[in-house]
């Protein structure tokens, strides 16, 4: 018996409906898939979006935390979602009103869904690599032990965790770039314009919220906590501010 | 006056006519699978399988694009399990003992985990690269780069065998299982790399990386599942078990200084 020659991009749009199918498009960045996505409000498509929002970088953070200990894995599973969620929501209105103001003319739900499938696609892009984190801390000193001699290892383990998350961020950044392009048609700078509005406001509302949520990690000194004693006392700027000072000051 | 003209007499050069049987440029584009009617044929048992992706690795591609792939990929996932196994019996000849058993399951272990926790990384890049694979596919795809690789390997077996009898290093004979493993995984790899020729995807980039973390993963792998070639046993030194399982965790060049380390001490005391 022979099987029929089976083209993939013959048989493609009969799997367009499948979750699979749209995560694929969605990381494929297809423009056309996802101006239609952005355009109408499906309650379905949002709650899968969240969902691997929800377990990408809940996975991801759980493998970041249980470097310091298995309950900071939950915590931090629990809080790395939620800032992504929260940064999303908090800024919904802000964002939505950029746009018509940066000469994009898109509503409220497309600005705001288009925000969300790029948190999809860096959701989707951490989880994936969760695994191999995972692999990494498993074969690392329990930072309890952090010392002067495994400085090494803990830097390269930092450098690993920042590196995956910039590469989740920049790439669903282009992906939404190129939706915003898409959407603005001929008029290229304002897609830019528009994106870059919408990376300070998350930036800047993402870093507190982090500030307030820490620790992710954990400090091998410190205590296994969800929230710091002071978590409301101070702020992330604050903070860059009063370290820059310092490392000025003349003693 | 200079009479000598400057410019040669423009004479049109002697082009040889085109050959008419030169095949266009266009013909060079990797051909769809499928269009040949053998790599239509089903694969219905693992010698198939193994025939199939040495001889006709586009069929074991077309196939494993096919609804009811999934015997196809449990042929390639057992004969990759098996053949890493017997590999790892002549890894562990090195040392024998207890490392005749210990060796193939480190070894066929090692290599399923290593692919299985790279695999949904490799599936995002297909899909950033505009792959329009699906997991099952890619899924497919790796455990024929596992079964190829590690087929090849029971090709350098009989080498490795050979070195493992005569020499008592054993960072040589590691060193030698990782250049014997490297050349296999290069034509297990460009099996996947063919395969994602026909997806659409665009660009090789992401494939690239991923190569570059699959490999880091498994050579990291080797020094978490350390010892896997193991120490012979010194005549005279009383001889202590060494654990399954390391108890003090290392990046594998920190273990590799070590292990060097270590070598010059063991020559020092035999010379």
């Amino acid at each position: 018996m022979q099987g029929e020659p089976a083209n993939i991009s013959a048989s493609a749009p009969e799997r367009l409906d499948t979750k699979p199918a749209r995560l694929n498009l969605l990381l494929r960045g297809e423009v056309t898939s996802l101006e239609a996505w952005s355009a109408q409000w499906d309650s379905q498509r949002i709650i899968s979006h969240i969902g691997i929002i929800v377990i990408g970088t809940g996975l991801y953070g759980a493998a970041m935390g249980w470097w310091r200990d298995p309950m900071q894995a939950l915590y931090t599973a629990i809080k790395f979602p939620l800032i992504i969620l929260l940064t999303a929501t908090a800024n919904a209105m802000l964002n939505a009103m950029l746009a018509p103001l940066l000469g994009l003319n898109i509503p409220f739900r497309q600005s705001f869904l288009a925000i969300l499938m790029s948190f999809t696609i860096a959701g989707a892009i951490l989880g994936s690599f969760a695994p191999i984190v995972a692999f990494v801390i498993w074969n690392a000193p329990p930072l309890a032990s952090h010392t002067q001699d495994s400085g090494g290892t803990y830097s390269l383990i930092l450098l690993t965790f920042v590196v995956i998350i910039a590469f989740a961020g920049i790439t669903a950044n282009f992906r939404l770039l190129q939706l915003l392009r898409h959407l603005g048609g001929a008029r290229r700078n304002v897609a830019f314009r528009v994106l870059l509005a919408w990376l300070v406001g998350n930036l800047f509302f993402g870093s507190q919220l982090s500030w307030i949520l820490r620790p992710f990690i954990g400090a091998p000194g410190l205590p296994v906590q969800f929230l710091r004693e002071h978590a409301f006392k101070g702020n992330f700027y604050e903070t860059i501010f009063r370290t820059f000072i310092n490392l000025f000051r003349v003693h | 006056m200079n009479e000598t003209n400057p410019t040669p007499p423009q004479i049109p050069p002697n082009m040889p006519p085109p050959i008419a049987s030169a095949p266009p440029i266009s013909s060079y584009a990797p051909k769809p699978l499928g269009e040949n009617p053998e790599e239509r044929v089903p694969i219905t048992s693992p010698i198939q399988a193994i025939e199939a992706i040495l001889r006709q690795p586009r069929r074991v591609m077309y196939q494993l694009r096919q609804p009811g792939a999934g015997a196809l990929m449990l042929y390639l996932m057992i004969i990759a399990i098996l053949c890493a196994g017997v590999y790892g019996v002549i890894v562990g000849t090195f040392a024998g003992h207890d490392q005749l058993w210990i060796a193939p399951v480190k070894v066929a272990g090692g290599m399923l985990f290593s692919a299985l926790i790279c695999l949904p990384s490799l599936y995002i890049f297909a899909c950033l690269s505009g792959s329009q694979a699906r997991l099952a596919e890619i899924f497919g795809l790796v455990m024929g780069m596992l079964m190829l690789t590690t087929i090849l390997l029971i090709g350098f077996a009989p080498v490795a065998w050979l070195f493992s009898q005569s020499t008592e290093s054993p960072n040589w004979m590691g060193t030698l299982h990782l250049i014997f493993w490297f050349i296999a995984a290069i034509f297990g790899l460009r099996f996947v790399s063919n395969a994602f020729s026909h997806s659409h995807a665009k660009s090789n980039a992401g494939f690239n990386t991923w190569v570059v973390i699959f490999m880091l993963v498994v050579v990291q792998m080797t020094t978490a599942l350390r010892p896997i070639v193991g120490t012979p046993p010194i005549a005279g030194a009383t001889n202590t078990k060494e654990p399954f399982f390391p108890t003090t965790k290392k990046f594998f060049l920190s273990y590799w200084g070590d292990c060097l380390n270590v070598d010059s001490e063991r020559s020092d005391r035999t010379r």
